[in-house]
């Protein structure tokens, strides 16, 4: 991997919360463009790590480097998509959007051009004025993306983004994703425990096993693109989430059993 | 208009219903004014009272007393909820003294503020501003500290720091709390006004009650009573619309 093409670079990255270690030296890296995705059981840390990045939690030893800077903080060059949308409920739809530009001095005509483009872009021209709460649940997580995507960030992280949304809109949502994705082909790290969405989404994907958290093994997907929805279907596809789910098996019947068990 | 009256037709047939009871008993049944005045007798002592001009000198008097001392609790209230919200050290000795004083029932105080602050509108405004403040102290604190952490994370990872944070995300999520304070205030602070010119004053609402039970002339005492409560309803309603206005955003 030549050193222009890096992007994210984690070297010995080590969580530990009191005794209990989160997550164990983890060293990768990650190219620019590429849409990697993370998946494993419950208490893998995979949420951790991505906090970590995005500069919400500090690694207990070990760092990260994006574009050659130490992750020292939050900053503009993220962009975080949550899990719940957390808009402001007081904001209406552009200026949730346009919270990262403004907070960080960047508020201009091109700037608003460009608000207005990316709401268009994840399907949302005509709703600049609406409050969040006049807005379904997809909705408001298009707007949650849409918010990242406004501080044009060098990375953008998405933890388990479409986790509240019903089956159907989830698929929806994850057409809608690769095709923004393939308009902009941001560096993406995406979190989910749903194995299809990770293997529809990803160029590659990072595997992690539990106790202590770490990379189990990283799968290249080699899936053409543009990938419509019937790509689930494919005997490649099937194979590649049948392969993950043998990696995490024991590991979720472990973490299911700790939860029943308390 | 007209819908919309029909659509309150049992408001208010209730309303002149009661009206009409009130009347048919202080004419009819109590027979006396010097012991109940009668809706009709009152709407005179209205109309006599303000066209001498009596009754704008005690409104006017009322209202100075009123908006100085609450809008003084506002502005206090809130930075003192600021303060507890903000500082443990300020939470934990703030705390003892807030929660004390809004239970007890400070306007009984209200002679001993006279006796300090003289039978003028300082002593009035002084209890109108003990009475409101705590409403809004308190109701400011938890809006501040019940801010949801997930917003406040949000405008945190695009790097926000803590003075952006209080003014784009806690200010405007306590906003509804503090406006509730406020309206809060607005009762209490009229009772303020009426109890402390009640105890001594030269002019003012209470000071025209009281004045006219010493005098048995209960029309004047009634057109008092009817003009503190016009301006209760109007002060709360007019706030309830100036949050529909101001926040428009909730449900």
């Amino acid at each position: 991997m030549s050193d222009e093409s890096v992007k994210l670079s984690v070297a010995n990255l080590t969580k530990r919360f009191g005794s209990l270690e989160v997550l164990q030296d983890i060293s990768t890296q990650i190219r620019s463009g590429e849409f990697i995705s993370i998946v494993g059981p419950s208490g893998c840390g995979k949420t951790t790590f991505l906090r970590i990045i995005g500069g919400l939690e500090q690694a207990s030893s070990g760092d990260a480097h994006l574009d050659g800077r130490r992750i020292e903080g939050p900053g503009a060059d993220r962009g975080f998509v949550f899990q719940q949308d957390n808009l402001l409920p007081w904001r209406d739809i552009l200026a949730n959007t346009e919270i990262g530009p403004e907070i960080n001095g960047a508020l201009s005509p091109e700037q608003r051009q460009n608000t207005l483009r990316l709401l268009k872009l994840v399907g949302l021209e005509g709703f600049e004025h609406y409050y969040p709460r006049q807005l379904s649940g997809g909705m408001r997580q298009r707007v949650n993306l849409a918010r990242a995507l406004a501080v044009d960030p060098a990375l953008l992280l998405m933890d388990e983004p479409f986790s509240a949304l019903d089956a159907q809109t989830r698929e929806i949502m994850q057409t809608e994703l690769s095709r923004i994705w393939e308009e902009g082909r941001k560096t993406v790290l995406f979190v989910t425990h749903q194995i299809d969405e990770a293997v529809y989404l990803s160029d590659r994907i990072f595997v992690f096993a539990r106790r202590p958290g770490r990379i189990n093994e990283i799968i290249d997907i080699d899936l053409p693109r543009p990938r419509p929805l019937s790509i689930k279907r494919t005997p490649r596809f099937v194979e590649y989430v049948d392969h993950i789910w043998k990696l995490i098996e024991e590991d979720v019947r472990v973490s299911v059993l700790e939860e029943h068990t308390g | 208009m007209i819908a919309f009256l029909h659509e309150r037709r049992w408001s208010w047939g209730s309303v002149i219903f009661g009206l009409a009871l009130w009347e048919f008993i202080s004419r009819v049944i109590v027979g006396s004014k010097l012991f109940l005045a009668a809706p009709t007798q009152v709407f005179e002592a209205l109309i006599e009272l303000s066209s001498s001009g009596e009754l704008g000198k005690h409104i006017w008097t009322s209202t100075l007393e009123f908006l100085l001392g609450y809008g003084a609790a506002c502005v206090l209230g809130v930075a003192l909820g600021f303060v507890m919200a903000s500082s443990k050290a300020g939470k934990q000795s703030l705390q003892p003294w807030v929660s004390g004083l809004y239970a007890t029932p400070t306007v009984a105080l209200a002679p001993l503020f006279i006796l300090w602050f003289g039978i003028g509108i300082l002593s009035k405004v002084v209890v109108v501003a003990v009475l409101v403040i705590f409403p809004v102290t308190i109701n400011t604190e938890t809006g501040l500290r019940t801010t949801p952490t997930q917003l406040i994370e949000t405008v945190r990872s695009f790097g926000a720091n803590s003075r952006q944070i209080f003014f784009k995300v806690s200010l405007p999520s306590a906003l509804p709390f503090i406006f509730a304070g406020f309206r809060l205030g607005i009762g209490r602070g009229l009772i303020g006004v009426v109890v402390a010119e009640l105890f001594g004053a030269r002019s003012g609402l209470g000071q025209l009650i009281s004045q006219s039970a010493e005098t048995f002339n209960m029309p004047n005492l009634f057109a008092g009573v009817t003009v503190l409560a016009a301006a209760g309803i109007a002060m709360t309603g007019g706030f309830t619309w100036l949050e529909q206005k101001l926040l428009p955003w909730r449900d």
